[in-house]
């Protein structure tokens, strides 16, 4: 857990689902940060066969564009709820390179403390996890010179 | 079926009408809470929850009696016998099968169809024989016989339903030629609720010389079965959603089929004897019972029809379409909501979408709420097709449910919405 490198938006998802100590606000909360995650932020074209992750009820694309030697994934599902879910670990897993990637454990998303969810969906997360330290070692990786 | 007369019942009230309140005490589970408020359990089309009798019949099986059967030369083992060969009976009793010998008890329905396609379907079927199915069958009721297909070359033939989800009988019979050697058919809808005419179906099937084998999974529940007046050839169903354990299964074939049928997996109990150089196989049901077989969950089995005797299968019946027409009409008020399965002839199976949601969010909204129902292509995927939709919410009713536990759905239907759009 002790990770020496600067994850973007982990710390702020950590803090705020330590304050809200209720379980349906909490599943508020990722209907939120479900709702926010736009259409348009995530293209048409990176909807593809290619980028689904398999194994999920619903549909989640998930991309890895890198720049220079950082990895920066972008998510999206056609459902609102797991698409909270993708942006919120998309979001907080990127910026990183892929050895430091690989550093990361189910601890990171345990500690998220995303109770509000079933056991079944926060397994699903880890598979997301694993998922996208996959997606760093493949030749399915889009580089770019801008994020 | 059930010989209790109602005014016996003790489950049925002053009017003679199901005593839903007093039937839901007699399952502890229901009284729990999820996610701070009263389960609402309407995923009964997966499993269904235990009345207090089975529990207490496992129970009493693991602690006063339980060994392996018809081995021992023990007390125990023989009273583990008398269990579970009177748990055959009871079974051969509740479907009016002619004899317990015509019960072979399995793990699942799923294992029953296997068992048919592995034995039956290897020995009698080749290439280019036809196997009609249905486009509402379940998965259990589609690949096995597709594994026959990529091993044998059969041919299966696909009987389509109408926009209302109902089976066309006249389908069927454009279907049924002089390569059609088995139908393998739901005798209910997992997902649409559908009741497929059974008995018409066996009886054109029969005068063409074609053999029947039934999915009950989901039938058997909803209403009684006589699969001597059907005159169906193999009746499958399972324990779990018929409120006994999970682990059981039944298989019922017609004698003279059972003993054409090569044995399915070999081992203890469906042999006569054992040479290093020669094996000669038990009769019909043991020949298909290989090992130790699920002993208790039969016992269980034994108990939740004994209980569903008791209630009665026509008061049952009764009672769960009286909730399916308040469901329908509850729900038909709801903005968006398109209801898949609309047949007149249905059991209390309700599948839906709304429009503008995904059935996961609605799904797990629902969970938030305290109400269990099942999401997704509920193992039938090429009615998924059919209907052009990737999943569905499904609601099923069973014997505890209420018309307020109809009122809970809609409201968390109308939350979700509010949450959600």
């Amino acid at each position: 857990m002790n990770a020496s490198f600067e994850l973007m938006r982990y710390d702020e998802f950590v803090e705020a689902l330590e304050i809200i100590d209720d379980e349906d606000m909490r599943f508020e909360y990722i209907i939120d940060v479900g709702k926010k995650t736009r259409d348009d932020d995530f293209s048409n074209d990176w909807k593809t066969e290619g980028n689904l992750m398999h194994g999920c009820m619903s549909k989640v694309w998930i991309v890895d564009q890198m720049q220079k030697d950082r990895h920066f994934f972008k998510g999206f599902s056609d459902a609102i709820i797991v698409r909270g879910l993708v942006s919120m670990m998309t979001e907080s897993f990127s910026g990183l390179t892929a050895r430091e990637l690989n550093t990361l454990t189910e601890e990171h998303v345990r500690k998220l403390n995303l109770g509000a969810l079933t056991t079944q969906r926060q397994i699903g997360m880890m598979a997301m996890l694993e998922h996208m330290k996959l997606l760093s070692r493949s030749d399915r990786v889009i580089h770019v010179d801008k994020i | 079926m059930s010989s209790i007369k109602t005014s016996t019942n003790p489950h049925l009230n002053n009017s003679s009408s199901f005593d839903v309140e007093r039937v839901r005490r007699d399952f502890p589970i229901l009284s729990r809470e999820v996610h701070g408020k009263p389960l609402v359990y309407l995923d009964n089309g997966a499993s269904s929850q235990k009345p207090r009798v089975v529990v207490e019949s496992v129970r009493d099986a693991y602690e006063s009696y339980y060994s392996n059967v018809h081995r021992g030369a023990h007390y125990l083992s023989q009273r583990s016998t008398d269990s579970y060969e009177e748990a055959r009976e009871t079974v051969a009793r509740f479907i009016n099968a002619p004899s317990e010998k015509n019960i072979i008890f399995t793990s699942s329905v799923t294992e029953s169809i296997n068992l048919v396609a592995a034995t039956w379907g290897k020995k009698f079927l080749k290439a280019g024989d036809e196997v009609i199915l249905s486009e509402m069958e379940h998965h259990a009721n589609i690949v096995p016989w597709h594994m026959l297909r990529e091993e044998c070359g059969i041919k299966l033939m696909f009987v389509p339903v109408t926009d209302a989800g109902d089976f066309q009988l006249n389908k069927f019979e454009q279907l049924l030629n002089a390569n059609t050697r088995l139908i393998a058919i739901t005798e209910c809808s997992n997902v649409l609720g559908t009741m497929v005419p059974i008995k018409r179906l066996v009886e054109i099937a029969h005068s063409r010389g074609v053999p029947v084998l039934v999915d009950g999974a989901q039938g058997v529940v909803h209403h009684s079965v006589d699969v001597q007046a059907l005159d169906c050839d193999f009746y499958g169903f399972t324990g779990h959603k018929l409120y006994g354990p999970s682990g059981i299964g039944v298989l019922y074939g017609k004698t003279e089929i059972l003993e054409s049928m090569p044995p399915y997996q070999g081992g203890g109990d469906m042999i006569e004897h054992v040479t290093l150089d020669h094996v000669t196989y038990n009769k019909p049901p043991y020949r298909f019972e290989a090992g130790t077989p699920p002993i208790v969950q039969a016992i269980g089995l034994s108990a939740a029809i004994k209980y569903v005797e008791r209630l009665g299968m026509e008061s049952i019946f009764n009672h769960e379409q009286d909730i399916l027409g308040y469901a329908n009409q509850q729900l038909t008020e709801v903005e968006g909501l398109q209801i898949f399965g609309t047949s007149e002839n249905k059991a209390a199976i309700m599948s839906f979408i709304v429009h503008g949601l995904h059935s996961f969010d609605l799904a797990a909204i629902l969970d938030r709420e305290g109400i269990a129902t099942r999401v997704g292509q509920h193992c039938a995927e090429p009615l998924m097709d059919r209907f052009g939709v990737e999943g569905m919410v499904r609601a099923s009713f069973g014997l505890y449910n209420r018309r307020k536990d109809v009122d809970s759905l809609v409201f968390a239907i109308e939350k979700a919405k509010g949450m959600l759009l």
